[in-house]
């Protein structure tokens, strides 16, 4: 097992991945009931960048409310039929009408408010309806109703009309993980108020899904030690499946070049071409260069000059023959990525800014 | 009737002749039970969907690679020879991603050439018919055929997994030519004596009865889920057509013609199933509506398997050693497993036979894949044969909320059965 269960539920990842899963078409009876996908709910965007209108920001700049100008919420759930958009927000933790998460939380109340179809860049008509939705563990459920509260109260004082919100609240019980919903959100999401489980747990048994997401520098914060090396792993056995899939594939006499960008947009589904965040882009990168590097180090012991790094291009591989792919192969695939050193985050190095494989951050 | 060199034909009719008169001969000599030469086998392969697999010389591109010579006939027809066998058969494209290979080479020398070639080609694959897929073939051959006619089904499901008490230790390498040497044990196969926990048998019966029987018998004992080979019955006359759950067809039929209609029947279905397999399970991160390059979102749906009851956590450590250990292992995957629990384990891996990634919680209870965009359908296909195969055979599949046999039942919807098709 890989985490404490209580851990789990304040993992921001997790919580995203959970998300995610409630979203999917499952059959019935499955160890996930998708919840949010049965009320007809699916995911219209994954982290889109946002701006409140410019003259709400205007007027918060006037009445001196901190707002972000730009906001990314972890997802947009849509109701089609409904024409309904929720703007969901995973965090570990409450926070205080005075931290500096408020920032965000007010941009994102006002994101979900009557302007929602502005922002989204769509047609009036195309949003009947729209909330903002923190996921946050059950025990921290209330404070957070209260520290948006009062943040909606002084966005009103102001004139700066918010959006509803709703705080569903993950709760974890021997044989289950929930969400405790309220009255709100029960309306929006067509759910029951109070306990809705959601995953079945098994005794002894990590109850995380797939992740769809494994891996965003931006949450690793928030994370436990055990979650970060967690998701590193998951990110490292990915790039390796990428790695093998492409060798597998090729045939020899031939050369391969493996960029960072084509290695990790494999593993994140394409995410990593949209980080607009510079430092995060860059994280990722060193992460592909730690993982690259040791597994270069690992298959050239085994198999002399076959794998080579190369500034602005990226990794090079030869290969020579039948016989030396099928070697290169076991080389690769014996490689362990649980042996890597999970913890130690990667330092800067001298390929930090020569990388040409950027992210959206570098190429903007 | 004297062997005819297959070089010295030249065209597709001339073919269509040699192998008609062929087949005709072989059932003369199966209705004096002296069978002496072999009967006229087809391979169905799946290409890789790739630009190079479009066109005719690309296909000879790919062939030549595992020094396999294709000869064009016409523009999907050719002549197949390699430096060891010489003369295999004749090649045919029927759709875009099928082939056909037709050869009248002995049964156990042409399943090993073509075992051979798809274990060292990434990109030719079996055409992989699951035990839900002859499900459904089935109750197409129950409307197709009179009741009166004869067919024969066989069913093979292997408990490979579950470890005999009395042998218990660590379970032996699952070789190539093992796994095909004990599996689609025709007529003209050796039967193979094999300890193990091992449901094969053979029904040859009256299409009416069998249909009566049946579901009721499916209900009681599950192993008869895991059909694994189904006898469409000529309808132009005696015999009929033996598919087998990779893709193997025997002629035993005495029209080729007829031979290749069913071919093209269950190709096309096999096509609209690999198709929507893929139009609904890739998962990929696309653009929203909104402003383009903006909104991201993901779209796909999950491929879940269910088992009718969950494994002994014996089998399923067994399964999981068995597969993710071994370089050559019965579900052709690679990767590894991450554990969760006893019966619980996550894998990155990678499909190893067509080198594409895929995503998978095994568990006792079933299994979750994730499909990447670009991942071949038949990954998924193969997944579902191998798993009612060898751990439930009454596993039941979905690709999201909808069953796979709903979508095997939809993909056969409207598919022409005529015999001058194409």
């Amino acid at each position: 097992m890989t985490s404490t269960p209580n851990e789990l539920v304040k993992d921001p990842l997790f919580q995203l991945n959970a998300v995610l899963w409630l979203a999917q078409p499952l059959p019935g009876k499955s160890e996930i009931t998708p919840l949010l996908y049965n009320q007809g709910f699916t995911v219209h965007a994954i982290a889109p960048l946002l701006g409140p209108p410019l003259d709400l920001r205007l007027v918060a700049q006037e009445a001196g409310i901190s707002m972000q100008e730009r906001v990314r919420p972890d997802l947009v759930l849509t109701q089609e039929k409904g024409h309904k958009f929720a703007f969901t927000e995973c965090k570990a933790r409450s926070f205080g009408p005075t931290s500096p998460t408020a920032e965000q939380a007010r941009s994102l109340l006002v994101v979900a408010g009557p302007r929602a179809a502005e922002v989204l860049a769509l047609a009036s008509g195309q949003v009947a309806d729209s909330l903002l939705a923190f996921v946050i563990p059950e025990d921290d459920r209330q404070p957070l109703i209260q520290t948006l509260l009062s943040l909606r109260d002084e966005l009103a004082e102001k004139k700066l009309r918010a959006g509803r919100f709703s705080v569903l609240g993950l709760a974890l019980t021997d044989t289950d993980i929930s969400i405790v919903i309220n009255d709100i959100g029960s309306a929006f999401f067509a759910l029951p108020a109070g306990t809705n489980p959601f995953m079945k747990r098994e005794p002894d048994t990590d109850p995380r899904p797939l992740y769809f997401i494994p891996y965003d520098p931006d949450v690793v914060r928030p994370q436990s030690e055990q979650e970060k090396e967690f998701c590193k792993r998951v990110l490292f056995e990915r790039m390796h499946s990428s790695v093998v899939a492409a060798v597998g594939r090729a045939n020899p006499p031939a050369q391969l070049a493996l960029e960072c960008q084509k290695i990790l947009n494999d593993a994140m589904f394409g995410m990593y071409g949209q980080w607009e965040n510079r430092d995060s882009a860059r994280h990722m990168r060193r992460l592909c260069r730690q993982f690259m590097g040791a597994l270069t180090q690992a298959v050239n012991a085994v198999v002399p000059d076959t794998m080579a790094f190369r500034p602005g291009v990226g990794w090079k591989i030869s290969l020579r023959d039948p016989q030396q792919h099928e070697t290169l192969i076991d080389a690769l695939t014996c490689f362990p990525c649980e042996k890597l050193d999970l913890r130690t985050e990667p330092q800067p190095d001298l390929f930090d800014d020569q990388d040409n494989n950027a992210g959206a951050a570098d190429r903007a | 009737m004297t062997e005819t060199p297959l070089a010295r034909i030249q065209t597709r009719h001339q073919m269509i002749r040699f192998f008609d008169g062929y087949a005709l001969e072989r059932m003369e000599e199966l209705d004096e039970r002296k069978l002496k030469r072999p009967l006229v086998k087809t391979h169905l392969l799946e290409l890789l969907d790739g630009k190079e697999a479009r066109t005719a010389e690309g296909l000879q591109a790919i062939f030549a690679r595992r020094d396999v010579h294709l000869r064009p006939l016409d523009e999907s027809l050719f002549l197949v020879a390699d430096n060891h066998e010489a003369e295999i058969g004749f090649l045919e494209r029927l759709r875009p991603r099928i082939v056909a290979l037709y050869s009248t080479l002995e049964s156990e020398k042409i399943k090993k050439w073509v075992r051979h070639l798809v274990l060292r080609s990434p990109e030719i694959d079996h055409v992989w018919l699951s035990g839900t897929t002859f499900n459904v073939l089935w109750e197409l051959v129950v409307r197709l055929s009179r009741p009166h006619r004869f067919t024969r089904l066989t069913f093979t499901h292997q408990s490979i997994f579950d470890i005999d008490g009395s042998t218990g230790g660590p379970p032996e390498e699952e070789e190539e030519e093992e796994e095909d040497a004990s599996q689609h044990s025709g007529e003209e196969d050796r039967e193979e004596i094999v300890e193990r926990r091992d449901t094969t048998f053979r029904l040859v019966d009256r299409i009416g009865v069998i249909h009566e029987k049946l579901d009721k018998l499916q209900r009681i004992y599950s192993p008869l889920h895991a059909i694994s080979q189904l006898r469409f019955p000529s309808p132009v006359g005696r015999g009929g057509h033996d598919f087998y759950d990779n893709g193997r067809v025997t002629n035993r039929s005495e029209s080729f013609r007829d031979h290749r209609s069913h071919l093209l029947f269950v190709v096309r279905i096999y096509e609209r199933l690999l198709k929507s397999t893929e139009d609904q399970a890739w998962y990929s991160i696309q653009e929203s509506v909104g402003l383009p390059g903006q909104f991201r979102n993901i779209v796909g749906a999950p491929v879940v398997v269910r088992f009718q009851e969950p494994l002994d956590p014996a089998v399923f450590k067994h399964w999981i050693a068995a597969t993710f250990e071994r370089k050559r292992n019965k579900f052709r995957l690679w990767g590894h497993p991450i554990p969760l629990g006893p019966t619980k384990v996550h894998v990155y891996g990678v499909d190893r036979h067509l080198w594409q990634p895929l995503f998978l919680e095994l568990t006792a209870k079933g299994c979750t894949a994730i499909i990447p965009n670009g991942t071949c359908g038949n990954t998924v296909h193969r997944l579902v044969t191998n798993i009612q195969r060898y751990l439930d055979p009454g596993a039941e599949a979905f690709i999201g909320n909808k069953p796979y046999k709903q979508m095997v039942e939809e993909s056969a919807q409207g598919v022409p059965y005529d015999l001058d098709a194409e």
